[in-house]
C-alpha cells in the first residue's frame, strides 16, 4: 500500500487511490466542483488542483493516483491564487443572479423572492420569519417605504414591478392581527453585556430588536416621551396609523428592551456616563446629531457623525452610530437596516471579534437584460397585471397576495443556498468581473415538466452527462461542441424530459450550480 | 429538404461495422453521401449500432470535418495556416466570401454551389496562400486571383477530372528516365499536367523513357520539378509548365533525326534558377546542382529521415527495397532479440519528433515490459500545427519507411496491431499510406507472418476528422475508440493504459520514419549527429517570409541562422528577417538577435519555444508579433477541446485581451492580466494543448514588449493590425483607375489621371489596391 504525505500528514492507501481521496480519508477537504462519488474523474473544473514536491505544473487532485513516497501539497497561496482564477474564469461565463435584484435594491437585504414564494405556497409563518429576520418594523415599512426594491423589479420591465411593498404590508399585517404573533428566537444564554441606544426612532428600535435577540439587555434612552423617533413626530399627516407603530414597538419590547424616555443626550446625560456605564453605545439621534457632535467630543463630516464605513464605530472604541445621525436620508427602510447593521457590528465588538458587520454573501450579476431574456422569464410567471388594493388605504387580501406573488419571475437563483461555484467564489474571494469578456447567452429551458435547466449557468463540468450515462438513460445528456462553446445537451436536439427520464433526481441534486434545478426552487 | 434516404445508411454500417470505435468511419461515410450528416441519418446510425445517442450526438459536434447544416456542392478550403496567415490568407477567405456573394454568419452561397471554411492548415506551406477546392489545391492566390481560380475550378470540374491516369511504370533499369514530382506541393503546381504533356511529346516522338512519379524533394518554392536522368547525369528544371516541356525533352533526349539540333541544345544556354516570385519569364529553369544557390539549400542538409529525396517512387516497393527498405526489419526478425533493437535506439539517442521530445527507447521499454495482450501501436499522423508539413511530406514520400518504422516498433513491443491516425485534410497521405499498406501485406511485409517470420501485424487507418487536440495521445485514442477527443490525466500513460485500456505505443511519423535507418546503421552512426542532448536530425517545414521555403532535413544543433540564411537564402524580396516562429501553436518566435542559438530540444525549450514538430516560419519586418500572438491563440483557443476550465476560457479571455489590444483598446493593466493568466494556463492546464498554449504569448511579450506598448498608443509599427492602419494614395499615383476598378467596397472614386483617393470610411483594409497598383502609390499608414 503506498506510503505518501499530504500537508505533511502521513497516509497510507490502497493502491489506484487518487489523491483527493485520500486527503479526505484524513480529513483534508481538497475543492472540487467537477467530481462526484462513484463517477469516474472528469478533470473539469480544476478546483482541485495541488502540488506534488518535485514536480512541475499542478496537478488535478480528482485524477491523480498516489504514489508510495508522494509529498502533496493541497492548500498555499499559489494554490489558493489558482483556485480563484479557475473560479473567476469560470465566472466570466456564468450567467445568472445569485441573488434578485430586488433583494440587492433593499438597504435591509430582505429576502423578497423568499418571502414572495412563501406567500404564494401559503406558508405565513416562513413569510413572517422571512420579513422579520431582516426588517424589525414590516408593517411599518409596508406602509411607508419609497420601495426602491419595485423599482429594481424585473417583472417592472415588462409591465408593473411586483407589489413588494404591499405584500411585506400584508405579511405583516396579518401576522400581528393573529394571537399567535411571531416571535423571534432569543438565545437561551444571556449575555452579561449591556448596550445603551440612544435614539428611539428607526435606527434605535432596529439595534434593539436585534441585539435582544443575540441576548444582550439593551436600555433605549430618548428625549420624546413616546418611542418611535421620527416615524411617530416627523411623519405630519402620513399613512402610518399610530396603533400600527405601537404594535411594532410592542413586539421589540417583548424581547426586553428597556425604554428610558425624556432623556437628552447632552442635557440629562451625557455620552461619558454611559460609556462608563454600558459596554458599549449606539448613537441613534437622528439628524440633529451633526450639531451635537463637538459637545459629545466626536467629530462631524458634512453629512453628520464620522463613522467607520464597515464597522459603524466612531473615532471612541465602543461608540457606534446608526441612521440619519449618519446621513440624514429620512428613508426609514435605511435606517432599519443600519440599526441591525450597527447591532451586528456591536455584537462582534461585544465578543471580540473583528468587526465586519453584515456581509453580503457572493453574488452573481446579470445587470442589465435583454428584452428576450424577460420573454423567456415570464414563461412560469402568471401573466396578470398587478393587484391593486380596493382603496388606496387599505392593504391587500391574502387572496390577492397569493395572486400577486405568482407574477413573481423566480430571477433569483433557486440554487442559491447550494450552490457549490457560489460557496466556494465566496472562500476564495472570487471576483465575478475578474475576467471580462464572451458569454454564453441566458436560457431557461422548461422542456421537462419538474425541471429548470439553465444553459447559461453551466460550467460544463460533466456531472450530469456522467450519471445519464453510468444509469444507462435512453437518450442521456451529451457534450455538445468543442472548446469555448461546449454545451450540455440531449442527443439529437430531443427535449430534455426525453434526455433524463430515469435520473432526474440524481442529475438535479448532483448539479453543483444552478443550471439544473427543480422549478418549485 | 427532401427525405433523407436511410437505406444508404444501413449499407454503410453493414460495409463498415456497428462498433463505437467505427463511429468516425461511418460519420466521414454519412458526411460524404449527404454532404452533411442530418439528424436522421445519426439516429438510424443509433438504432443500427451498439453506440449510443449521447457519443454519436456528442462526437459529431466534436470535429471540425463533420457539419450539421447541408454544405454547397463544393468546399472551398481556405488555409489559415501560419504561412498563410502572414502571407494574407484572412484578406483570401474575405475575397472569397465577397466573390461568391455569401451572407454574414453564414459559409455557403445561395445558390448552394460553394462553401467556403477556413482549415488550419493544409500543409502546403510554401504555396501560401493556398486554399483547396474538393481536393484540388491552388497555392499563391491574392484578393485578386480568386475569381480566376473559381473559375479555373468549374472548368476543370465541367472538363472533367483532370487526376492524373494511374503512373505507369517501367520495371528494370533504364538508361535515361524523368522523374516528376508528386508531393502536394508539386501536384498543386501542376505536376499532373506536365505528366500529360511529358507522355504526349514522348509519344509523338516514339520515346520509351520510363515517367516516374517521386516523392518531394523538398524544394517546394521551385514547384513543380523535373529531373530527368540521362546517362547518369542529373537535370532539374524547377517550375516547369506543359509548354516547357517538348523544348526540355529535345534537349535531353535523342530525338529521331533531329540529333544535331540536340546537341546544340545541351550545349547552350543554362538557365539560372531565380530565388524569389514564383517564375513569371513562362519558361522553366534548369537547375544546376552544382549552382550555389541549390548547393547551399541542400549542402546544408543530411538525408537520413528523407534518404532518397526525389529519387524513389513513393509507391514502388521494389525501388524502396533495392534501395535499402525492409533491411531494418528484416535485420530485427532474424537477428536480433527486440532488446538489442531497443538498446540500439538508445544509443542513437532518438527522441520523440512529434513535441516533447521524449526519449523514443523509454517509451518502447515501458511498453514492451508490460504483460499481456493485445498490445497496439499507433502512427500518429495528425499532424496538425499550422505551418508545419513534415509529416504529411514523409507519409506522401516515403509510406513504407514509415510502415517499416513502425513494424520494428510493434515487434519490439510485442504488438500485433497497429493504426495509422491520420488528418482528413492530407488525403494524398491518406491515400498512399492505405495503398502502401495494400501492397505491403501482398508482399509479406504485413500480415500473419511477416518474412515468413510468424510475427503478425495489421495496420489501419484511421481519418482524423479536423481536430488538432486529437494529436495529444490521450485524445487521439479517445478518438480512435470513436469517443470525443478529449485528453485525460496522464498518468497512467499509454504505455500502461491506451487504447481500449490496453498497453500502447504512440510515436510521431517522423520519429517512425527515422527508426529503419537507424536499426540498418546502428544507433552509434545516428548519435555521431546532432548535439550532446539532442541527437540525429530533424526534419523542419521552413515557411514563411523566407525567399526558398521548403522541406529540410538539418542536424540537431545547426544554427537558427544557418537554416534561414544559407538555406532559405535569407528573408525574400529583400525584406529585414525579425524572427523565427518554431514550434507553431505550442512553441514560440525567437528574434533575429538569438538566431546564433542552436536548434536543439534544451535550447529551444530555453528560449521560450519548443521543437514541436517541426514548423519553422520565417518572420520580416512586415509582421506584428502581436499580431502572431493572437493569431496562434485564435488557433488554439479555437481548438481547445474544451474539457478543462484553464483551456476552455483561459485561453478564451486571453485571445479577447489580444484582440482589444490589437484593435487598439488595450490598457497598460491588460498585459499584467494577460501575463499571469498565461502563466496559470500554463501552469494548471490538463493537457499538453493548454499547457504550451500560452507560449507564443509569452515569449511575444518576452522579446518585443515595445510592440505590445505600440499598440497600447495606438500604432501598429509592422503596419499590420487592420485596425490600427490606413491605406493611402500618395502622389505617385499615376491615375490609371486600376485601384478603383479592383477595390471590393468601392472606398476609391473613378477619376481618371487623376490622384486617387481612398474614402477612409468605406476601406475594408484588403490590400488589394496596394497589390494592383503599378506605380506603387499605396502606403500604409
Amino acid at each position: 500500500m503506498p506510503r505518501l504525505t499530504i500537508d505533511a500528514k502521513t497516509v497510507e492507501v490502497a493502491t489506484g487511490t487518487t489523491i483527493l481521496q485520500a486527503a479526505r480519508s484524513i480529513g483534508i477537504e481538497i475543492p472540487t466542483l467537477c467530481f462526484a462519488d462513484g463517477l469516474e474523474p472528469a478533470t473539469s473544473c480544476m478546483l482541485c488542483v495541488v502540488k506534488i514536491a518535485g514536480e512541475k505544473g499542478l496537478v488535478p487532485a480528482c485524477a491523480a493516483q498516489v504514489v508510495d513516497g508522494m509529498d502533496v501539497i493541497t492548500d498555499d497561496q499559489e494554490l489558493r491564487q489558482a483556485r480563484q482564477v479557475a473560479l473567476e474564469l469560470l465566472l466570466s461565463d456564468h450567467i445568472g443572479d445569485c441573488m434578485a435584484p430586488c433583494q440587492l435594491a433593499c438597504p435591509a437585504h430582505m429576502e423578497i423572492p423568499a418571502m414572495i414564494r412563501a406567500i404564494a405556497n401559503g406558508d405565513l409563518d416562513e413569510a413572517i420569519r422571512i420579513v422579520r429576520s431582516a426588517i424589525a418594523m414590516p408593517a411599518v415599512v409596508g406602509r411607508i417605504c419609497q420601495a426602491p426594491c419595485q423599482k429594481a423589479c424585473r417583472r417592472g420591465k415588462v409591465d408593473a414591478p411586483l407589489a413588494i411593498r404591499l405584500l411585506e404590508r400584508l405579511v405583516a399585517d396579518l401576522d400581528l392581527q393573529r394571537g399567535d404573533r411571531y416571535t423571534p428566537k432569543v438565545s437561551v444564554c444571556p449575555r452579561p453585556n449591556q448596550v445603551a441606544v440612544v435614539g428611539a426612532g428607526p435606527a434605535g428600535l432596529a439595534a434593539a430588536y436585534y441585539l435582544a435577540q443575540a441576548g444582550i439587555k439593551v436600555t433605549i434612552f430618548d428625549q420624546q416621551p413616546l418611542p418611535g423617533g421620527g416615524l411617530r413626530y416627523g411623519l405630519a399627516g402620513q399613512a402610518l396609523p399610530e396603533q400600527v407603530l405601537d404594535a411594532e414597538i410592542a413586539s421589540i419590547l417583548k424581547l426586553g428592551p428597556v425604554f428610558k424616555m425624556g432623556l437628552q443626550l447632552g442635557r440629562d446625560l451625557s455620552l461619558e456616563q454611559l460609556r462608563s456605564s454600558f459596554d458599549a453605545v449606539l448613537l441613534a439621534i437622528g439628524a440633529s446629531a451633526k450639531d451635537q457632535a463637538a459637545g459629545l467630543g466626536l467629530s462631524a463630516g458634512k453629512d453628520g457623525l464620522v463613522a467607520d464605513k464597515q464597522t459603524s464605530q466612531t473615532e471612541l472604541a465602543g461608540v457606534f452610530v446608526a441612521g440619519d445621525a449618519l446621513r440624514p436620508r429620512r428613508m426609514a427602510i435605511r435606517s432599519l437596516a443600519e440599526g441591525r447593521y450597527a447591532a451586528a457590528c456591536i455584537q462582534q465588538y461585544l465578543e471580540g471579534k473583528p468587526i465586519e458587520g453584515i456581509r453580503l454573501p457572493f453574488n452573481c450579476h446579470m445587470g442589465q437584460i435583454d428584452p428576450d431574456v424577460l420573454t423567456q422569464m415570464m414563461a412560469l410567471a402568471s401573466k396578470a397585471a398587478q393587484v391593486r388594493p380596493s382603496d388606496g388605504q387599505a392593504g391587500l387580501s391574502w387572496d390577492q397576495g397569493q395572486q400577486e406573488a405568482a407574477r413573481c419571475l423566480h430571477c433569483d437563483c433557486r440554487k442559491a443556498q447550494t450552490c457549490r461555484l457560489r460557496h466556494y467564489a465566496e472562500l476564495y474571494k472570487a471576483d465575478q468581473l475578474g475576467f471580462k469578456g464572451s458569454k454564453r447567452a441566458f436560457a431557461l429551458i422548461l422542456e421537462h415538466p419538474e425541471l429548470v435547466y439553465e444553459p447559461g449557468k453551466c460550467i460544463n463540468c460533466g456531472i450530469c452527462v456522467r450519471i445519464t450515462r453510468a444509469c444507462g438513460e435512453r437518450y442521456g445528456l451529451t457534450f455538445v461542441g468543442r472548446g469555448f462553446d461546449m454545451k450540455v445537451a440531449v442527443p439529437f436536439g430531443r427535449p430534455l424530459g426525453q434526455g433524463l427520464e430515469a435520473c432526474v433526481g440524481r442529475c438535479v441534486e448532483a448539479c453543483p450550480t444552478g443550471a439544473l434545478a427543480w422549478r418549485k426552487g | 429538404m427532401g427525405q433523407v434516404d436511410l437505406a444508404i445508411v444501413d449499407q454503410m454500417v453493414c460495409r463498415i461495422g456497428a462498433d463505437q470505435h467505427k463511429l468516425l468511419e461511418l460519420l466521414h461515410a454519412v458526411q460524404e453521401h449527404f454532404g452533411y450528416l442530418p439528424t436522421e441519418a445519426l439516429e438510424r446510425l443509433c438504432q443500427l449500432t451498439r453506440i449510443s445517442p449521447a457519443e454519436i450526438w456528442g462526437v459529431a459536434s466534436f470535429y471540425d470535418r463533420f457539419r450539421r447544416v447541408p454544405a454547397g456542392r463544393h468546399t472551398v478550403h481556405v488555409c489559415v495556416g501560419t504561412a498563410c496567415h502572414v502571407k494574407g490568407g484572412e484578406l483570401v477567405y474575405e475575397a472569397f466570401r465577397r466573390y461568391l456573394g455569401i451572407p454574414e454568419g453564414r459559409d455557403t452561397d445561395q445558390k448552394m454551389q460553394f462553401t467556403v471554411m477556413k482549415v488550419a492548415c493544409l500543409g502546403c506551406c510554401t504555396l501560401a496562400p493556398a486554399v483547396q477546392i474538393d481536393g484540388i489545391t491552388y497555392g499563391h492566390l491574392t484578393s485578386e486571383s480568386v475569381g480566376q481560380v473559381i473559375e479555373d475550378f468549374l472548368q476543370r470540374k465541367a472538363a472533367g477530372r483532370a487526376e492524373p491516369a494511374k503512373g505507369q511504370r517501367t520495371a528494370g533499369e533504364a538508361k535515361a528516365e524523368i522523374r516528376i514530382g508528386l508531393g502536394s506541393c508539386c501536384q498543386a503546381r501542376g505536376s499532373a499536367r506536365l505528366k500529360q504533356a511529358l507522355e504526349q511529346v514522348l509519344g509523338r516522338y516514339g520515346l520509351d523513357v520510363p515517367i516516374k512519379m517521386v516523392g518531394c524533394v523538398g524544394m517546394c518554392h521551385q514547384t513543380p520539378l523535373l529531373e530527368l536522368i540521362v546517362a547518369g547525369k542529373s537535370f532539374l528544371y524547377a517550375r516547369v509548365q506543359p509548354q516547357d516541356v517538348e523544348e526540355i525533352v529535345s534537349r535531353h533526349l535523342r530525338l529521331p533525326g533531329r540529333r544535331a539540333r540536340l546537341l546544340a541544345s545541351i550545349a547552350g544556354r543554362l538557365e539560372r534558377m531565380v530565388a524569389g516570385p514564383p517564375n513569371g519569364h513562362g519558361r522553366a529553369d534548369l537547375l544546376d546542382r552544382e549552382d550555389r544557390l541549390v548547393k547551399d539549400f541542400l549542402a546544408n542538409q543530411i538525408r537520413i529521415t528523407t534518404e532518397c529525396s526525389g529519387q524513389i517512387d513513393p509507391l514502388d516497393i521494389d525501388e524502396y527495397v533495392n534501395a535499402g527498405g525492409f533491411a531494418g526489419l528484416q535485420r530485427c526478425l532474424q537477428a536480433l532479440s527486440p532488446e538489442d533493437v531497443i538498446e540500439q535506439i538508445r544509443i542513437s539517442g532518438l527522441r520523440g519528433r512529434g513535441g516533447a521530445g521524449f526519449p523514443t527507447h523509454a517509451k518502447w521499454s515501458a511498453v514492451r515490459s508490460q504483460p499481456g495482450t493485445p498490445k497496439y501501436v499507433i502512427c500518429n499522423g495528425d499532424e496538425g500545427d499550422p505551418g508545419a508539413f513534415m509529416d504529411r511530406m514523409l507519409m506522401e514520400s516515403y509510406p513504407f519507411r514509415i510502415i517499416e518504422g513502425l513494424a520494428i516498433a510493434a515487434w519490439c513491443v510485442g504488438a500485433d496491431e497497429g493504426f495509422f491516425y491520420i488528418r482528413a485534410e492530407y488525403p494524398l497521405a491518406l491515400q498512399r499510406i492505405q495503398r502502401a499498406i495494400d501492397i505491403c501485406t501482398q508482399r509479406g511485409y504485413l500480415g500473419d507472418s511477416i518474412m515468413g517470420t510468424g510475427f503478425r501485424l495489421r495496420l489501419r487507418i484511421i481519418p482524423g476528422a479536423g481536430a488538432f487536440v486529437c494529436g495529444e495521445e490521450t485524445a487521439m485514442i479517445a478518438s480512435i475508440e470513436g469517443r470525443r477527443g478529449h485528453p485525460r490525466f496522464r498518468p497512467p500513460y499509454p504505455a500502461q493504459h491506451g487504447l481500449w485500456g490496453r498497453p500502447t505505443l504512440i510515436n510521431n511519423v517522423e520519429t517512425l520514419a527515422t527508426v529503419p535507418w537507424i536499426v540498418r546503421n546502428g544507433g552509434q552512426a545516428y548519435a555521431a549527429i546532432g548535439t550532446q542532448s539532442s541527437k540525429g536530425t530533424k526534419v523542419f517545414a521552413l515557411a514563411g517570409k523566407v525567399a526558398r521555403g521548403g522541406l529540410i532535413e538539418v542536424p540537431m544543433g545547426i544554427r537558427i541562422r544557418q537554416i534561414v540564411e544559407q538555406i532559405g537564402g535569407g528573408c525574400a524580396e529583400g525584406r529585414r528577417f525579425k524572427a523565427v516562429q518554431v514550434g507553431g501553436p505550442s512553441g514560440g518566435c525567437i528574434p533575429e538577435q538569438m538566431d546564433w542559438l542552436p536548434v536543439d530540444y534544451e535550447t529551444l525549450t530555453q528560449a521560450g519555444a519548443m521543437m514541436g514538430s517541426g514548423g519553422f516560419v520565417v518572420l520580416d519586418e512586415g509582421d506584428c508579433m502581436v499580431d502572431m500572438a493572437r493569431y496562434f491563440l485564435q488557433f488554439t483557443q479555437n481548438q481547445s477541446c474544451g474539457k478543462c476550465t484553464f483551456c476552455r476560457i483561459g485561453t478564451r479571455r486571453m485571445l479577447e485581451i489580444l484582440d482589444a489590444i490589437c484593435q487598439g483598446q488595450g490598457k497598460e493593466q491588460d498585459l499584467q492580466q494577460l501575463q499571469s493568466l498565461a502563466e496559470m494556463v500554463q501552469k494548471a492546464s490538463l493537457c499538453g494543448l493548454g499547457k504550451t498554449a500560452p507560449k507564443p504569448v509569452l515569449t511575444s511579450l518576452r522579446y518585443f514588449r515595445s510592440e505590445y506598448l505600440a499598440h497600447l498608443e495606438g500604432r501598429c509599427p509592422a503596419g499590420r493590425c487592420r485596425a490600427l492602419i490606413r491605406y493611402v494614395i500618395t502622389e505617385r499615383c499615376i491615375g490609371c483607375t486600376l485601384c478603383a476598378q479592383h477595390c471590393p467596397s468601392g472606398a476609391i472614386a473613378w477619376t481618371p489621371y487623376q490622384v486617387h483617393q481612398i474614402d477612409q470610411t468605406k476601406c475594408i483594409r484588403c490590400g488589394t489596391c496596394k497589390a494592383v497598383c503599378p506605380s506603387d502609390a499605396v502606403r500604409i499608414q
